[in-house]
């Protein structure tokens, strides 16, 4: 067993774990951050990505005990004070999201681009979520919400654009 | 129920501290980026004793000019190639295929030291390096030491290195980058790359290297094809001539006739781009 202390959604936790427990199974099994999900479990469909200092990576293919003094997100810390994350809110008006199963992920992969480069092309958001595998949307509709949330996020830069 | 099997796990804050754990453990596996290690734990029958996590080696971190070389840092992450200057801008075949590796959080995540540590014969990184010139800085608890790429690619592989770094001369060079992917289980897998780098001046091309990554074998220096496009002799190649030329090395490369076709198509595309320059 490893002592890690990690942040996970802004708040400090001082856990132990086990050597050969992965992330995904810490914060899905142990933790109960159910929008980390398993899937593949092979690094391909994305289901399972959490941000970890800002960048999306696989809680699937990183141990537990690699996060010790890391900062962690998951999709449930997007959230705050009940009120939606502005990605998470352009995923629903836009119907980016059918079976769901895909969409945390999706959601956080944007989020960590959006977090980089606040007004991306298609292009650019295309490839962010290039990790994420979808089986309902097609992508269009994704895509589209990436864009409508980075307008509500950054409103004055835009303004300053149009100007 | 745990999806891996017990190991004890080490994140040693030092080279030193790594190299001796290398040493003193039984059966150690050492862990960078973790998308081929913790993937290839998973369906494996040998497993290792010990799992020696790289990430916390100051040692093994950065992207620095060193005299007339850039050293990048074995931990460096595939992302970090692209978005830095010193190796995006200068190395665009470099580049290019680091773009081109898995999707956005495998490039988060995946490390230089750990595609060339993975020796897998279809990494894309290798080819691109040998063509640029890349030496691996290597350490043990022995020695340390500098080698060039294909030497060490081609040497037996020793459980007790640490690959510290990657030296690339730091010099103005065109270089191209082609690669060839067919699909398995929805998954792009390398089928060819072509990896190309000259020095391109008034009398033509010099220093040129161009390398191929068969994805069967290690990646291979294509010296039938250099001995064609040197100086000013590319301005006139024909497609027999790019044939007899890859042929020259059929014994290393041993190219099937599919891989032989995209090759040919990939070097006239390369000579029309080199006309271009």
């Amino acid at each position: 067993m490893k002592k890690i202390k990690v942040e996970i959604n802004k708040k400090l936790h001082e856990l132990e774990v086990c050597d050969s427990e992965l992330l995904i199974e810490l914060l899905r099994d142990r933790l109960g951050f159910l929008g980390t999900k398993y899937s593949c479990l092979e690094g391909d469909c994305g289901v399972c990505t959490v941000l970890v200092n800002g960048k999306n990576v696989l809680s699937c293919l990183m141990l537990a005990a690699e996060v010790d003094g890391a900062s962690v997100t998951t999709i449930e810390g997007l959230a705050e004070n009940g009120v939606l994350h502005p990605l998470q809110e352009a995923f629903i008006d836009k119907g980016a999201v059918q079976c769901g199963f895909c969409t945390p992920g999706m959601i956080l992969a944007a989020k960590a681009l959006l977090d980089q480069n606040p007004h991306p092309t298609d292009e650019q958001i295309e490839r962010a979520i290039d990790g994420n595998l979808c089986r309902c949307t097609g992508y269009v509709k994704i895509v589209e919400a990436v864009k409508d949330a980075s307008k509500k996020i950054n409103p004055n830069d835009q303004i300053s654009i149009s100007k | 129920m745990s999806i891996l099997k017990d190991f004890k796990f080490h994140s040693p804050d030092s080279l030193s501290q790594a190299l001796e754990l290398l040493d003193k453990t039984r059966a150690p596996l050492l862990l960078a980026g973790g998308t081929f290690a913790l993937n290839t734990l998973k369906k494996s029958s040998k497993y290792p004793s010990d799992v020696i996590s790289l990430k916390k080696i100051p040692e093994l971190k950065g992207i620095k000019v060193k005299g007339k070389e850039l050293w990048i840092g074995s931990m460096t992450c595939i992302d970090e190639l692209i978005g830095s200057k010193l190796t995006g801008d200068t190395f665009p075949s470099l580049k290019d295929a680091a773009l081109k590796l898995g999707t956005t959080p495998i490039r988060n995540m995946a490390t230089i030291g750990g595609n060339i540590a993975s020796r897998f014969y279809w990494v894309d990184l290798s080819a691109v390096l040998i063509s640029l010139g890349a030496r691996v800085e290597a350490a043990s608890l022995e020695e340390k030491r500098i080698v060039d790429l294909d030497k060490f690619l081609a040497e037996k592989s020793s459980k007790k290195v640490i690959i510290t770094g990657i030296l690339l001369p730091q010099e103005e060079r065109c270089s191209y980058y082609f690669r060839h992917t067919r699909t398995v289980q929805e998954v792009d897998v390398p089928t060819l790359g072509l990896a190309f780098s000259c020095i391109k001046g008034k009398e033509g091309l010099s220093d040129v290297r161009a390398v191929v990554n068969t994805t069967l074998s290690f990646p291979v220096i294509l010296k039938g094809i250099v001995s064609i496009l040197k100086n000013s002799e590319y301005k006139n190649v024909k497609v027999s001539d790019i044939r007899e030329a890859i042929l020259k090395d059929a014994e290393s490369t041993k190219l099937d006739e599919h891989r032989l076709a995209l090759l040919v198509q990939d070097l006239e595309k390369l000579i029309e781009l080199l006309k271009a320059v």
